[in-house]
């Protein structure tokens, strides 16, 4: 069996949540990943540098949770995310980390089992890279 | 604003093998505003720099400044205790700053993290376009406000050269507007195009960055 457990950062928006469901953060257990839930006001307050340092602080990987397209409270802030999202994918390619270490999805409506599944989505996806290389530098 | 634009990360890599302590230093004002050298920049370019070190098997510990203006002394000289706590110094302000920085903190080595590109503005969000080319010897007050030193890809004085698409761009790239073309709309509806056809005296080109490096001097100014 795999030893790698991915740890996955889940950045979500708010606005994405089902209606009366409550906002969580904090860790939670998946199957053969972990995940650290954290809540923003709108994906699109997720800037380059946070991205950049939560993969240098050891994350094996981000996911970012964003509203469909016509759906963001802001107008164009889940566009706004989405683009910084490829442009990051790209300079993570640069410096060898993977692109795959970074993603984003566009979803409505969520549980915390639906930000569970996407986290887990995430871990698959970035099981092939391994562990973070600046895992405890 | 002087626009920049970051190194390919390989390059930066390059520079910092058998380095252990780097100092990136970013500068607040027009790299900052063309997104190449700003405190944001900055924060996002020292995780990367770290995480290409490590992976190219040299890691480095990276600390960060951003001054206010990289091009003026008294900005560059607050930072003199950590520039020589570094081993080396990666800038990513416009080559001037670079190069002031270089001299001020000069027993540490310094590495641009960018390529100062042009003199432009902030046409739309996420695109800068040139308008001036620090020529020496400004023509806009002939052409109506529209640099062809700097706008047209041949930069001549007598345009259009006849290679203007018929959608009005500019033969040489298809993303540029034809400057000439601009020139004589603008001139058209003032009323005054025929002042395009007076012949003028050569423009002086001695007062150019091809002329070598410039010194101005204000006595009025001077201690």
């Amino acid at each position: 069996m795999d030893s790698f457990q991915p740890e996955i950062t889940l950045l979500y928006c708010r606005q994405c949540l089902a209606q009366g469901v409550k906002p969580v953060e904090g860790r939670r257990a998946g199957e053969g990943f972990s995940a650290r839930l954290v809540m923003l006001p709108c994906s699109s307050k997720v800037q380059l540098p946070h991205l950049m340092r939560l993969i240098e602080a050891g994350s094996d990987a981000l996911q970012i949770a964003a509203c469909p397209e016509k759906a963001c409270q802001h107008l164009v802030g889940s566009n706004r995310a989405e683009n910084r999202v490829a442009y990051g994918q790209d300079l993570l390619a640069q410096v060898g980390m993977g692109a795959e270490r970074l993603g984003l999805e566009r979803e409505a409506g969520l549980s915390l089992d639906d930000l569970l599944r996407m986290a887990g989505r995430r871990a698959e996806a970035v099981r092939a890279l391994g562990p973070n290389p600046m895992k405890g530098v | 604003m002087i626009t920049a634009e970051w190194k390919p990360i390989e390059e930066m890599v390059g520079y910092l093998r058998g380095h252990k302590k780097v100092l990136l230093v970013g500068c607040a004002t027009c790299v900052a505003e063309c997104a190449a050298g700003g405190e944001r920049e900055v924060e996002t370019l020292a995780p990367l720099l770290a995480m290409a070190m490590q992976n190219d098997g040299n890691p480095i510990e990276i600390t960060t400044a951003t001054l206010e203006r990289q091009c003026e002394p008294e900005f560059v000289a607050t930072i003199a205790d950590r520039a020589a706590a570094a081993d080396a110094i990666v800038s990513i302000s416009c080559g001037i700053g670079m190069q002031l920085m270089a001299d001020t903190h000069a027993d540490t080595p310094l590495y641009p993290g960018v390529n100062t590109t042009s003199l432009s503005i902030r046409e739309e969000p996420g695109l800068w376009t040139s308008r001036c080319a620090a020529c020496g010897d400004c023509v806009l007050g002939v052409t109506f406000g529209l640099c062809p030193v700097a706008r047209c890809a041949k930069s001549l004085m007598n345009g259009p050269c006849g290679g203007t698409r018929e959608n009005g761009m500019c033969e040489i790239n298809e993303d540029t507007p034809c400057i000439w073309r601009l020139i004589v709309e603008r001139a058209t509806a003032r009323g005054q195009v025929e002042s395009l056809v007076e012949v003028k005296p050569p423009k002086d080109w001695s007062n150019s960055p091809a002329g070598g490096p410039k010194r101005m001097l204000r006595e009025d100014l001077r201690s």
